[in-house]
């Protein structure tokens, strides 16, 4: 009668451990990007006396553009797993980013596009050697960038907005990027050069 | 070494029987709710059956339990399952997230049945109801896309 107790205690252990191996594996690579997002947020010192007139000298987005700009360029390069990489640092550059400096109207905005981006930005980190469903919300995380660029500024670079009429299985696509030259993240090296730049984002 | 088979198979047994008695809480909330789907649009009827079919057990609030939901550890998968989908898409709580998002959701929903992601094989496997013919996707994207277009216009 013992060893049968102790029989079902062990059953009862592994079934349980079976049960919690699954979710580990996506939740490790986060850990790589630290030193991503280890940069002090020094732009973010200056916004102490915020004025609703001048949204972007006060709030900074430098490091949201700059690990999106990372993925952009890895998708240029056909690289599944950068891109997988730089898709946490964007989800982790949008949960540190500090919104104590924004006013009620900014902070509403940007919750409203940081709600969709995390979780298309979190959805590409764990989606490494997807490439073609990492495009898929590439597409839509872009949009979103565009439209918390307008609102928040640039993060002190001159960046691009370009289309390509030929991505999203031709319904057409933007990016942002920080070069003036067309490098297709959408279309990486089948057709590197296709798109035109739309705007100028200053 | 007869008697060890033997108690091998009496402890599993036992570790079956003990197991059923572990039944996780059902996803029926049998009612429609304020923030659901058809209250923010309209959906054609020969959409909402597919939807109902191929979707609603993991991303609504009212799964349709097949029998085997009372043998574990069945129901213990099920419950992920739901759980998981849920947290992703709720079509019983489409109505609380932000404009964006629907439209989000709605573009994603397009890709992911296009790519033939969703519904999952695993699940249509068992699900004879919830595999979807080209018509039924076409129905479904078309529907997804025009929707995504009223919801942006809105805006």
């Amino acid at each position: 009668m013992k060893s049968i107790i102790i029989c079902m205690a062990i059953a009862a252990t592994t079934l349980a451990a079976c049960n919690n191996s699954n979710n580990k594996t996506a939740e490790n690579k986060s850990s790589g990007t630290d030193t991503a997002q280890a940069k002090p947020q020094a732009e973010n010192v200056t916004a102490t006396t915020p004025s609703v007139a001048d949204t972007k000298a006060t709030v900074s987005i430098k490091e949201i553009v700059t690990a999106y700009l990372q993925l952009k360029n890895a998708f240029a390069k056909d690289n599944t797993n950068d891109a997988a990489t730089a898709g946490t640092s964007l989800e982790s550059a949008f949960k540190t980013f500090d919104k104590t400096a924004l006013s009620a109207d900014q902070k509403k905005a940007f919750e409203d596009v940081e709600d969709d981006a995390r979780e298309h930005a979190e959805h590409i980190g764990k989606n490494g050697g997807n490439i073609a469903h990492q495009r898929e919300h590439f597409v839509m995380l872009s949009k979103d960038m565009a439209d918390l660029i307008k609102t928040f500024g640039n993060g002190g670079q001159t960046l691009y907005k370009d289309f390509c009429p030929m991505a999203n299985d031709g319904k057409g696509a933007i990016w942002i990027s920080e070069v003036k030259e067309i490098k297709n993240p959408y279309l990486g090296s089948k057709m590197p050069t296709c798109g035109t730049m739309k705007e100028e984002m200053k | 070494m007869r008697r060890i088979v033997k108690k091998i198979l009496l402890v599993l047994l036992v570790v079956f029987i003990a197991i059923q008695f572990i039944q996780p809480a059902r996803n029926a909330s049998n009612q429609v709710l304020p923030n659901d789907i058809s209250k923010l649009v309209k959906i054609p009827d020969s959409v909402q059956v597919l939807l109902k079919n191929a979707c609603y057990d993991c991303h609504s609030n009212n799964t349709s339990y097949p029998w085997y939901v009372n043998i574990q550890p069945m129901g213990w998968l099920m419950a992920k399952h739901i759980k998981e989908g849920k947290a992703v898409l709720n079509f019983s709580d489409f109505g609380s997230y932000t404009n964006r998002r629907q439209i989000s959701k709605l573009k994603s929903i397009v890709n992911q049945i296009k790519d033939d992601e969703m519904p999952l094989s695993s699940y249509k496997w068992m699900h004879k109801n919830a595999r979807l013919s080209k018509e039924g996707k076409d129905l479904i994207i078309d529907w997804m896309n025009k929707t995504a277009d009223s919801l942006s216009a809105n805006n």
